[in-house]
């Protein structure tokens, strides 16, 4: 079966244009090339030469302006094995550029026909990126005083394997179809057409005019690029340890109520982590968690908050209000919560004794960093003032917390955490006043 | 067995439990882990990822894929849906299953990456020209995002439509305790294949709700797939019979079928005044009040709204019959689904609370708009 199923004659486009030559040579390629019709996809972008899938018997996709190679892109990752042609204008070239360039990068074996007439046909003549210096549009009257974008450039620019230039009108354009269909890789031809509505007629542009454009222009026809490039499939990596499957269940927490907790340090004092690393033994332990953080978009500067509500019962509200145990690692934590007026008096607030505290009605406990940082690493440090806030609100037997967390910590800060937790389960030695 | 995640996470995971095997996306707070988690998800080759230079070329990288049979999923916020709004269009007009999560943060425009805001829910709904419907589903915490992100493919598969799955950065990102194994989840029935046939016509559907049969790209059947106003066969067309047939049909395989779309949890007193109606993060506090406030004896309903379109008629108008004369609709934004109550309502009073500060709206507001409204009623 014939993969082209019209006659030059009974494709729709204007008397003259070229577009009917490159579908009749482009059908005729992939036939010499072996291919059935179920083997080929063709996704053809907008405009004149959009309108080609329908004179193919192939698999063929007709999406949106400019985008074809995205959806080619899905298609040939998805199907590696189907031939992914893409019929694109130079208007399709213009308002997807970024996506030309980046298929080009990541090399995946789409075949990119640019049928580059340097005009947009269909809407009525305008100028598009590939209009020469001084051409006459719709929308250029006095003549184009942009230069053109070179599409060829550009996929080279990109990393394209196979890259050439061609008129569409010389008798060596079917040996660049075959070599376009040959390339393993990221192809791109970027032919030249005369549109014999527009740009030809205004701008006095024949067959062997196109040369002395490409010429006058310093862009030349020819292979550009033909690069054999290993294409392995990496192979893949080997079966995934299941998504985090929750921590190993430890004997039930003897926790009452709901209490919520924050820490407020700075960005890398691993303010969340330490949150989290409590959340992980209280859930396995049997209770209900809720973690809401709050940081600023760069993440190694700032202020680090984390809030935690513990619960015997499930967390339906997640939102926090003033918390009955708050941890002051930084200046940059307590800087972000304003102030701690609004504390009430049963609040216990354990603080970093070197920090310049506002008033409060909060208990207050004072503890010397520089103490409870002894032997354990500095990233735990918010763990261990955590552990000790906990132990100190007498929410939890040192000995319970202790079991829970040596069952439930797992990875490479197991040890690092633990020491943290056992540091902090002691810190009543770090208090200053 | 209970677990601390993210709702982020538990979207990855309702996926992968839903078959999820092709995934295209672009960094942006609060959705980039979801991105992370599917790359790493899938490196072993169950499924394919890949991070690309835009939006754009995410959701086009999506819909080709999902027509080769793939089941794809692509996640964003507000800025990012922004610029899928032109490929949702041609999901719809190409009938491709496509799930796309929105993580909303605080808009307008950049707005603010790490704080929340839920102001998508109508743009969701009217996200591409033309104004064709397509399935919205609102995740209320991390349960509910992985329960509604499987579901989202089910409906995907099912109607061969985009559906949106809206989050937001205090589901997206906040850790809560969950028991996904416990979550039942009905088996996901695939888009119906199409039969192996010279004379394959991918879009013929024999009454306007049908779904059409499916065959994928690259398969023995050739299909023809176009953005453009088609005939059944995949041709352009432009005879008015037949363009009425397809774009009768697009609304209808979604709204004929708004029972079997409808998503809520309804918690009702047949004697009750007031109805809380509430989507997204507002839930819990809803939940919460509507505890509160039958604590003290007043008898209050509750409807927690999974699905935000098809707006759920059917429920809303059980869920304030008969006795409801005041409904409270918390949202975080200015106050945009409260209208489309209001206009399903007629004869209640529907009230909006409102909050847009990146801040929660806490139960004891809800609690004590509820007795104002009824103390001014007495």
């Amino acid at each position: 079966m014939s993969l082209v199923t019209a006659t030059r004659r009974e494709m729709s486009f204007c008397p003259g244009c070229s577009h009917s030559t490159i579908l009749v040579e482009l059908g005729a390629g992939l036939e010499r090339a072996g291919l059935r019709p179920e083997q080929v996809c063709l996704v053809s972008d907008i405009g004149c030469i959009g309108t080609a899938d329908r004179y193919f018997a192939c698999h063929t996709f007709h999406g949106l302006h400019g985008r074809s190679v995205t959806y080619a892109e899905g298609i040939k990752r998805q199907r590696p094995d189907l031939t992914v042609v893409v019929l694109i204008g130079d208007g399709g070239c213009g308002i997807g550029t970024t996506h030309l360039v980046h298929a080009a990068r990541r090399g995946v074996g789409l075949k990119v026909l640019v049928c580059n007439n340097f005009t947009f046909g269909m809407t009525g003549g305008q100028h598009s990126v590939t209009t020469p210096t001084g051409g006459i549009t719709a929308t250029t009257p006095a003549g184009s005083d942009v230069p053109p974008l070179d599409i060829a450039q550009l996929a080279l620019v990109g990393g394209a394997d196979y890259v050439a230039r061609c008129s569409a009108l010389d008798t060596d354009f079917p040996g660049y179809i075959d070599a376009v269909l040959r390339a393993p890789g990221f192809a791109l031809l970027d032919i030249w057409e005369l549109c014999v509505a527009y740009y030809a007629p205004s701008n006095k542009l024949t067959p062997p005019g196109l040369h002395e454009l490409s010429r006058q222009l310093g862009l030349p026809m020819g292979t550009l690029r033909e690069r054999v490039r290993p294409v392995e499939p990496r192979p893949p990596a080997p079966p995934r340890r299941k998504p985090a499957g929750g921590a190993a269940p430890v004997e039930p927490l003897p926790w009452s109520g709901r209490h919520e907790i924050l820490v407020a340090g700075a960005a890398g004092e691993r303010i969340r982590s330490a949150v989290g690393v409590f959340g992980e033994i209280a859930v396995a332990g049997g209770l209900f968690a809720a973690q809401t953080d709050d940081y600023p978009i760069f993440v190694r500067r700032g202020h680090s908050l984390s809030s935690l509500i513990v619960s015997e019962r499930p967390v339906t509200y997640a939102g926090t209000g003033a918390p009955e145990l708050l941890i002051l690692q930084s200046a940059d934590g307590l800087q972000r919560l304003g102030g701690l007026a609004d504390l009430p008096t049963e609040t216990l607030v354990v603080a970093n004794d070197e920090l310049d505290l506002p008033p409060t009605r909060a208990r207050v406990c004072r503890v010397s960093l520089a103490r409870a940082g002894k032997g354990i690493e500095k990233t735990t440090l918010a763990l261990a003032l955590l552990t000790f806030g906990i132990v100190r609100s007498g929410w939890l037997p040192d000995e319970v917390l202790a079991r829970a967390a040596d069952r439930v910590l797992t990875g490479k800060f197991r040890e690092a955490n633990l020491r943290a937790i056992r540091a902090g389960l002691g810190g009543a030695e770090w208090v200053t006043g | 067995m209970r677990e601390f995640i993210t709702g982020n996470q538990a979207i990855v995971r309702g996926a992968l439990r839903a078959g999820c095997n092709y995934t295209a996306g672009y960094p942006i707070t609060p959705a980039s882990s979801i991105l992370a988690d599917l790359i790493q998800a899938f490196a072993d080759g169950s499924g394919i990822a890949v991070q690309v230079e835009d939006e754009i070329a995410a959701i086009g990288q999506c819909i080709g894929a999902a027509m080769c049979g793939a089941r794809p999923l692509t996640a964003t916020s507000g800025p990012g849906l922004s610029l899928y709004s032109e490929n949702i269009g041609l999901a719809q007009m190409i009938e491709a299953p496509l799930v796309i999560v929105d993580c909303q943060r605080m808009g307008p425009a950049t707005g603010g990456a790490t704080a929340t805001g839920e102001g998508d829910v109508l743009f969701a709904r009217y996200v591409t020209a033309g104004g064709y419907p397509l399935p919205v589903l609102a995740a209320a915490d991390a349960a509910s995002a992985y329960r509604l992100t499987y579901r989202a493919f089910q409906l995907a598969e099912r109607f061969r439509t985009p559906v949106i799955l809206l989050a937001s950065k205090d589901i997206s990102t906040t850790r809560q305790t969950v028991d996904l194994e416990a979550i039942e989840l009905p088996p996901i029935v695939p888009r119906r294949a199409a039969e192996a046939a010279d004379s394959f016509r991918p879009y013929a559907v024999a009454s306007p709700e049908e779904v059409p049969a499916f065959a994928p790209i690259g398969g023995p059947v050739r299909v023809r797939v176009t953005g453009s106003i088609h005939d059944e066969c995949g041709l352009l067309t432009n005879d008015p019979a037949k363009i009425a047939r397809k774009l009768d049909h697009l609304p209808a395989k979604i709204e004929a079928q708004a029972d079997e779309i409808e998503d809520v949890d309804a918690d009702l007193d047949p004697q009750a005044r007031v109805l809380l109606a509430a989507y997204g993060v507002p839930d819990g506090a809803t939940r919460v009040a509507t505890e509160e406030l039958r604590a003290r004896g007043v008898r209050v309903s509750r409807l927690t709204l999974y699905s935000l379109w098809p707006l759920p008629v059917r429920a809303l108008k059980a869920a304030a019959a008969p006795a409801v004369e005041h409904v409270i609709v918390p949202e975080l934004n200015i106050g945009l689904y409260v209208n489309e109550i209001r206009r399903v309502l007629p004869g209640r009073e529907v009230h909006g609370v409102t909050r847009y500060d990146g801040k929660p709206i806490a139960p004891r507001e809800l609690v004590a708009r509820v007795e104002q409204r009824l103390a001014s009623h007495r």
